[in-house]
C-alpha cells in the first residue's frame, strides 16, 4: 500500500532546498549567460550593448583561450595519474594490518596538505621555491646540485605547478580510495591471500572492482579542480613566467578582475561549464556502466 | 577727486586684506569639520610605509574633527578591482585611491569630483592649501586628467638607483653610472662574479613587468609606448633601442629575473647579492633599517641614469580623490581629510613616519637631506619627468595585461624583441580602436 503525500507537504519540504539552488546557483548562472551576449565592461558600462554570440565566436577562436585549455589539460594529464598512483599506493600499504601508530600517524600527516589555503599553498612554494633564498635549493646544495630556477623558468615553472598540485591532492586520493578499500569484505581478500600470493593479482581481481566508485569520484572531483585551480599557482606565478602557468581559471579571472570585460569573462566561463559537464557525464557513462 | 578714489580703492584694498586675513586666520580644520562631526570616510589604503604613516596620523585627525576615517587595507593588485566594483554598484567608498594609471578610467568614468569643487568652498579649504607647493608633474601626473584636478598627490614615488656603495667602491668605482650604457658596459662585467650581480631589474608578470621594467627602458631610449597619433611606438628605432637594451642588460642580472618583484630585488640588494636597483623612493626606508637590510651605511641612493634621451624614471604614485557617489556630508568630510594628510603642515610629519609626501616645501630642509639620503635624488627626479611614462587613459588595465605578458616574453626570449613589440602594439591598437580613439570619439589624452 502507498501513502500518497499532499502536495503542499512536498512543496514545503522540497520548496526550500529548491529556492535556494535557484538564488545561489541558477540566477547567477542565468545572469552569466545574459551577461555574456553582451559587450559589458565594468570601466566601460556606457558602452554596454547585446552582441549575440559574438563573446563566444571569439572565445572559441582565441588561441589564447585554446593555449590555456592546452596547458590545464597537459596539466590534468600529468598529475591526476600520478595522484592516483601514488594516492593508490599509500591506500594500499595502510590498508595491510598491523602498524597502527604508524598508519594513525600517517593519516593525520595526510590530512595536512588538504587542509591547507591554497593561496597559502602558492606563497610557501613561491618562498620555499625562490632560487637563492629558497629551502628547497638549499637542500640540492647540501646534495653538491646548483640551484634550480624554479619560477623563472617557464618549463620548470609548470613542472613546479603540477609537483606542489600533488603534493596537495594526493592525500586526498589516498583517502578516498582508503576508504573505498574498506568496503572490500575481509573474507574476501583473506581467501584470495590463500590462493595467490601476487598482490597485483589481488588488487585487479578483487579490489579493484570496489574501488570503481571511489576511483569516479576522484575523477570527477579532481577534473572540476583541475579546470577551476586558480589560488596556488596565481599566488605562486601569477600565470607567468610569459603565459607558461597561465591555466584556464587565471586566463578567466585576468580577463574577469583585471580587464573588467565581464561579458567575455562569463562566455569563457560558460564554455569551461559545458566542458566539465561534458566529462561527468563521460566518467560516469565509461566507469559506472562497469561496476553495473 | 582723484586723491580720495585713490583713497577709496586704499580703503577698500585694505579693507579686502583684512576680512581675507580675518577670514584665513578664522579657518581652522575644526570649525570646518564641525558639521560633519560623526561621518564616517571610507577609504582603501595598501601594505606600503606612506599608508602606515598616515594610520599612525589619523588620531589626530579623529579627534580634532570627529570625522572616523575608515581605511581598509588591500594588497595593491586588488586595488583596482575593489575600487571598480565599489563605484559601478554604489558602494561605500568615499575617498578613492588613485594609482596615476588609474587617473584616466576614474575621471572618464565620472567617479571623482574635481578638487575645484571643494577649493573653491571657503568653508572647506585651508587657506594654507598652496597648490604651488606641490611638485607640478607630480600634482599633474597623480592627481591630474585632461586639464583637471581631481586629486591631490599622497602617495609619491619616482624611481631611483639604490646601489650597495662598498661593492661599488671594491670594484673600483667611486660613485654610480651616471648612464645606462655604463650601467651595463662598465659596472655590469666588473660587478658580475662570485655569485654576485650588478643590477637587478624587477621584472614578474605583473605591473612590475609593465611599469618597472617595459617602461623604465622604453623612455630613456627616446622610445614610447604610442605616438602623438596614438599608434604603437614600440617599433621605433628608439623604443626597439631601450627594449633591446633591456635584453643585453640581463646577462648582468639574476637568473629568473622574469620571477623577481619588487620584494626579490630589493632584498637582493639588502643582502648584499646586488650591487644595484633601480626601485620606487617608498622601499628606502625598508634598505635603511636594520632591521630588514645588511647594508648599513653602504646603501646609497642617485638618481636613475640617463639614456641618449635624458633622465626618464619611472614615475608612479598615488593620489585621493572624492568619489562622487559619497553623499554631501562624506564628501566634505573626504575632501577635509585628503587636505589634511596632503597638507605642507604635516608633510614633516609624514615624513618622519615613513611617508613620501609631495611638497616642494618638505624638502627645502637640508637637515632632512642629510637624514634622508633618498631626498636629494627624488627632488632631482621630479623636476622633469614623463606624466605618461605609462598612459593614465582608462583603456591601461586591458593594455598593460597585453604588455606584461608579451614583454616577460620577450625577456624570455620566447618571441624576439621585434616580434614581441609588434604583437603588443596591434593588441594595444586594437583595444585603442574598440575604445574610439580614431574615430574620433575621444580625445588623444593619455
Amino acid at each position: 500500500m502507498t501513502t500518497r503525500v499532499r502536495r503542499s507537504t512536498l512543496i514545503g519540504f522540497l520548496g526550500p532546498a529548491v529556492a535556494a539552488l535557484l538564488l545561489v546557483g541558477i540566477v547567477p548562472l542565468g545572469f552569466a549567460v545574459w551577461k555574456s551576449l553582451h559587450y559589458f565592461n565594468l570601466t566601460k558600462i556606457a558602452q554596454s550593448r547585446f552582441v549575440g554570440l559574438e563573446n563566444y565566436i571569439f572565445v572559441l577562436t582565441d588561441p589564447v583561450f585554446w593555449q590555456a585549455m592546452g596547458r590545464t589539460a597537459l596539466l590534468f594529464a600529468i598529475s591526476v595519474p600520478t595522484q592516483i598512483a601514488i594516492g593508490l599506493t599509500i591506500a594500499l600499504v595502510l590498508h595491510r594490518p598491523g602498524m597502527t601508530l604508524f598508519k594513525t600517524l600517517t593519516r593525520l600527516s595526510l590530512v595536512l596538505p588538504m587542509a591547507t589555503t591554497y593561496a597559502v599553498v602558492g606563497l610557501l612554494a613561491q618562498v620555499m621555491l625562490n632560487q637563492k633564498y629558497g629551502v628547497i635549493n638549499q637542500m640540492l646544495g647540501w646534495v653538491g646540485i646548483d640551484a634550480v630556477n624554479f619560477i623563472g623558468d617557464p618549463t620548470n615553472a609548470f613542472i613546479a605547478v603540477v609537483m606542489w598540485d600533488i603534493w596537495q591532492w594526493t592525500p586526498f586520493v589516498a583517502l578516498v580510495l582508503l576508504a573505498g578499500l574498506s568496503t572490500v569484505p575481509p573474507e574476501i581478500e583473506e581467501a584470495a591471500e590463500l590462493e595467490t600470493r601476487s598482490p597485483w593479482i589481488i588488487l585487479r581481481n578483487i579490489q579493484l572492482p570496489y574501488l570503481i566508485p571511489s576511483l569516479v569520484a576522484v575523477l570527477i572531483l579532481r577534473t572540476a579542480d583541475t579546470l577551476k585551480l586558480f589560488d596556488m599557482p596565481f599566488t605562486m606565478t601569477r600565470g607567468g613566467p610569459g603565459a607558461a602557468t597561465e591555466f584556464i581559471a587565471i586566463l578567466i579571472e585576468r580577463v574577469g578582475n583585471r580587464q573588467f570585460d565581464i561579458g567575455l569573462a562569463s562566455a569563457q566561463s560558460i564554455i569551461m561549464l559545458a566542458v566539465t559537464i561534458v566529462l561527468a557525464r563521460l566518467y560516469i557513462r565509461l566507469f559506472y556502466r562497469e561496476v553495473r | 577727486m582723484k586723491m580720495k578714489l585713490h583713497a577709496s580703492v586704499l580703503a577698500l584694498s585694505s579693507a579686502a586684506v583684512m576680512c581675507a586675513a580675518g577670514a584665513a586666520n578664522a579657518w581652522s580644520l575644526e570649525e570646518a569639520a564641525k558639521p560633519y562631526a560623526g561621518t564616517t570616510v571610507d577609504v582603501l589604503f595598501l601594505d606600503r610605509p606612506g599608508y602606515n604613516a598616515a594610520k599612525e596620523m589619523l588620531p589626530e585627525f579623529e579627534a580634532a574633527t570627529g570625522i572616523k576615517v575608515n581605511a581598509t587595507t588591500v594588497p595593491y593588485e586588488n586595488a583596482l578591482g575593489e575600487q571598480v566594483r565599489d563605484f559601478v554598484a554604489g558602494g561605500d567608498i568615499d575617498v578613492a585611491l588613485i594609482d596615476l594609471v588609474w587617473i584616466g578610467n576614474f575621471a572618464e568614468n565620472g567617479w571623482i569630483e574635481p578638487i575645484d569643487k571643494f577649493t573653491s568652498n571657503p568653508e572647506l579649504a585651508d587657506p594654507e592649501l598652496d597648490m604651488a607647493d606641490f611638485f607640478p608633474l607630480v600634482l599633474n601626473a597623480f592627481g591630474g586628467w585632461n586639464g583637471t584636478v581631481y586629486g591631490l598627490p599622497f602617495d609619491n614615488y619616482s624611481g631611483l638607483m639604490f646601489y650597495n656603495a662598498c661593492m661599488l667602491k671594491d670594484a673600483g668605482f667611486d660613485g654610480p653610472p651616471a648612464t645606462w650604457a655604463d650601467l651595463k658596459d662598465v659596472y655590469g662585467p666588473a660587478l658580475t662574479k662570485d655569485g654576485k650581480y650588478a643590477f637587478a631589474l624587477q621584472s614578474k608578470r605583473n605591473e612590475t613587468q609593465s611599469a618597472d621594467s617595459f617602461a623604465r627602458m622604453l623612455w630613456p631610449f627616446g622610445g614610447s609606448f604610442l605616438t602623438a597619433e596614438f599608434k604603437s611606438n614600440l617599433n621605433s628605432p628608439e623604443s626597439q633601442a631601450g627594449l633591446n637594451f633591456r635584453q643585453d642588460l640581463m646577462k648582468y642580472m639574476p637568473e629568473g629575473i622574469v620571477a623577481y618583484d619588487h620584494s626579490e630585488v630589493v632584498n637582493g640588494l639588502a643582502q648584499g647579492d646586488i650591487a644595484m636597483i633601480t626601485e620606487w623612493s617608498a622601499f628606502y626606508s625598508t634598505l635603511a633599517s636594520p632591521e630588514t637590510s645588511k647594508l648599513g651605511d653602504c646603501l646609497a641612493v642617485a638618481p636613475e641614469p640617463t639614456g641618449p634621451a635624458g633622465r626618464k624614471p619611472a614615475l608612479g604614485g598615488f593620489s585621493l580623490a572624492v568619489a562622487t557617489q559619497a553623499d554631501d556630508a562624506e564628501k566634505a568630510a573626504g575632501y577635509l581629510f585628503i587636505q589634511w594628510v596632503t597638507s605642507k603642515a604635516n608633510a614633516g610629519k609624514y615624513l618622519e613616519l615613513g611617508g613620501v609626501p609631495a611638497r616642494q616645501s618638505a624638502y627645502a630642509d637640508p637637515a632632512l637631506a642629510e637624514k634622508y639620503k633618498f631626498i636629494p635624488a627624488l627632488v632631482e627626479s621630479w623636476q622633469a619627468g614623463v606624466p605618461e611614462f605609462r598612459p593614465r587613459f582608462a583603456e591601461w588595465p586591458e593594455i598593460t595585461e597585453i604588455v606584461q605578458e608579451w614583454g616577460t616574453k620577450m625577456m624570455l626570449g620566447e618571441v624576439s624583441v621585434e616580434d614581441g613589440a609588434k604583437t603588443i602594439g596591434e593588441k594595444m591598437e586594437a583595444v585603442l580602436t574598440t575604445a574610439g580613439y580614431y574615430d574620433g570619439k575621444k580625445p588623444l589624452a593619455q
